[in-house]
């Protein structure tokens, strides 16, 4: 268990940024999520974490100690790779024993410690099989057990999901929060998936264009998303956004879109003139009858374009005039395409960001 | 017609599409390559001098030919060429495509320069070389074992030392080709399995003994097997550059298809001819299956 501390740190590819003053301190025993579109530098980070590429400048530090010079190995990091990287000429034992072996330790405690990792993992009886032999799954097992036996002080994950189809992800990320509440390595966890990002952070790091849009909690980066391409980013389905200006009349405030539309906001503490993104998810939204919202609500109404009943809850697409939203509906009703539907949100779940920065006001 | 092509299925059409390319190789394989290897099955059964009448004698050409004690010897040339040369040409490549591969700078000109031999005609090739093996004042290999201080060395002219000298650029020529398909072949593991062994702290020489060689089984069986059939094969260089007479001094360099070559063309015994190809046929055979099977036992 081991503190992690990046301090202005900056990556170049050629003339290319790829990160940029990336700071960040990560807790003993910490599991960090790094979460962000393709390309914004998520990867980037974790492997020079690794030592797998220098730092273009800033400092990088394991446990206290500099760690930008220092070589992989001598880091007493673990990593498991999307592609899982297992031997595949090595039967399971040799795999998870692999750097065990280098690490020249004696035969018997070599066996004592990969046979442990196995147990915890549920391979046990899979030691003798090739990978070619093993289930999506179990070869995930297997490179968390190439992790876990080396007892590392810090575990990095890229992105080790994403080989995998939609049940056994659900599956191996309950897994994997077992494991770190039993083994409690301090973890950082790349994913471009934010539904894993969610359920297994303690903290967040949002990433954007190489540099970080938010770090928070799970529930800090749901409920106060700092920015815009947080707000998008975090959700499913992803929040509606309505883009215009703030205009005042009397007591009212209202947001007059680009298309000519005025939605009336019950109350807002922005001020009058500026142009904002206004924004709510689409659990916030609450079917309602009438046009009137009661009292510290907002009304949207919006002509359905498609339905997508999923079961247990409709997602409707609704044309609003200003743009396009969508909406959630849990309940027995049956929609149409075409039909008018009207929406309530309370005013405390509307979300303002500054048009040009982006940042949430 | 159409009325015939319209009721094929898909499948059937595809296949009919298939066999009609396929067509004029397989009518250029049959009569170029299995015919002729055919007829050398039956001519081995003959007493003929290309010429005059064809005399039915059963197996006596084989019968004589490994009475032959020249057979044996030659035989036993032909392994040498492959069983030093196949290890030797695959070492080299191997530690050449290894480094090759972690350099970038000027790496595509190197690999060049080794794959030139490669594409150079053996014949001009073997005249450089056997150029390079001259005496003094001429050849380069005496020149330098004079810079060094050791004694000049008869090279072609040495019953021991000629076969060597023969192969050696024999291995060079194959060089290229083995070194590209070598870093083919370690460009094909994943980085991924490189980078989890340097964090999991292994050596080069673990990595190396552990995930590279292991993952180039493939590569090897089949460059071992390619090269085998090479040197089991060879023939210009040893034509060229053998001292005295062809395959010499005292046949200590002549390969099979020199001794094939000198029954057909010099003495004109096409059955006796015949027989031996069909021997080194039956040995080349042995190592392609012997490959096979050695392919099939790794998947």
């Amino acid at each position: 268990m081991a503190e992690v501390r990046l301090e202005g740190v900056h990556k170049l590819f050629g003339s290319v940024v790829a990160v940029e003053d990336f700071n960040l301190s990560i807790g003993s025993s910490e599991f960090v999520v790094f979460v962000g579109p393709s390309g914004c530098g998520k990867s980037t980070t974790l492997r020079m974490l690794a030592g797998l590429e220098d730092v273009t400048s800033g400092s990088i530090s394991i446990d206290g100690r500099a760690v930008n010079n220092v070589h992989p190995k001598d880091r007493d990091i673990a990593m498991v790779f999307q592609n899982y990287a297992l031997y595949p000429h090595l039967n399971v034992f040799d795999n998870i024993s692999f750097g065990l072996r280098a690490k020249r330790l004696p035969k018997d405690e070599i066996a004592k410690r990969t046979n442990e990792a196995a147990e915890i993992l549920g391979l046990g009886d899979l030691l003798k099989r090739r990978p070619g032999e093993l289930s999506g799954g179990q070869k995930q097992r297997v490179a968390m057990g190439r992790a876990i036996v080396r007892k590392p002080k810090v575990f990095l994950f890229d992105e080790p999901l994403s080989n995998l189809d939609a049940k056994l992800r659900h599956k191996m990320r309950a897994e994997m929060k077992i494991l770190h509440q039993r083994v409690q390595t301090t973890t950082v966890y790349v994913t471009h998936d934010q539904v894993e990002a969610m359920t297994l952070a303690d903290r967040i790091v949002i990433m954007n264009e190489g540099h970080i849009e938010q770090v928070g909690t799970p529930d800090e980066v749901y409920k106060h998303p700092a920015s815009q391409f947080v707000a998008s980013f975090i959700g499913s389905p992803a929040m509606n956004f309505a883009t215009g200006r703030i205009e005042a009349s009397g007591k009212t405030m209202s947001l007059r879109t680009d298309s000519g539309t005025s939605l009336d906001l019950a109350g807002c503490g922005v001020a009058e003139g500026t142009m904002v993104q206004l924004g709510f998810r689409p659990e916030h939204m609450e079917l309602a009858d009438t046009a009137k919202p009661a009292r510290g609500h907002v009304s949207i109404a919006g002509s359905i374009t498609v339905v997508e009943p999923m079961g247990h809850e409709t997602v409707l697409t609704c044309d609003a005039g200003f743009g396009e939203i969508v909406g959630k509906y849990e309940g027995e009703r049956r929609f149409q395409p075409g039909e008018t539907v009207k929406f309530h949100i309370r005013a405390d779940r509307l979300h303002y960001f500054d048009l040009k920065t982006g940042l949430r006001i | 017609m159409t009325d015939f092509w319209n009721r094929l299925t898909i499948g059937q059409k595809l296949a009919i599409t298939a066999w009609l390319f396929l067509a004029i190789p397989l009518v250029f394989y049959i009569t170029i390559r299995f015919y002729p290897t055919f007829e050398a099955f039956y001519v081995s059964t003959l007493k003929w001098n290309l010429l005059g009448a064809k005399k039915a004698i059963g197996f006596k050409n084989y019968i004589k030919i490994f009475a032959d004690e020249d057979f044996w010897l030659v035989l036993w040339n032909t392994i040498k060429y492959a069983l030093v040369g196949v290890p030797v040409s695959m070492l080299i490549a191997f530690v050449i495509a290894y480094w090759l591969n972690e350099i970038h700078f000027g790496h595509d000109m190197i690999r060049a320069m080794y794959f030139i031999p490669f594409l150079t005609t053996a014949v001009a090739m073997a005249w450089v070389w056997r150029w390079f093996y001259q005496p003094l004042p001429i050849g380069y290999f005496n020149i330098m074992l004079s810079w060094m201080g050791i004694p000049q060395q008869p090279f072609l002219k040495s019953v021991t030392q000629a076969l060597y000298a023969i192969m050696a650029p024999a291995v060079w020529a194959g060089l290229g080709f083995q070194i590209v398909i070598f870093i083919a072949g370690i460009r094909a593991i994943p980085r991924s399995y490189f980078e989890a062994a340097e964090i999991d702290g292994a050596g080069r020489w673990q990595i190396l003994r552990e995930i590279t060689l292991p993952a180039l089984k493939p590569t090897m069986i089949f460059l071992t097997v390619v090269s085998t059939i090479g040197f089991l094969r060879i023939f210009d260089q040893v034509y060229t550059m053998s001292a005295d007479s062809a395959g010499g001094p005292l046949n200590s360099t002549k390969p099979l298809v020199l001794m094939i070559y000198e029954f057909a063309f010099d003495e004109f015994k096409l059955g006796r001819a015949s027989a031996l190809t069909v021997i080194l046929f039956m040995i080349l055979l042995v190592v392609s299956l012997v490959q096979l099977w050695l392919m099939r036992k790794h998947k």
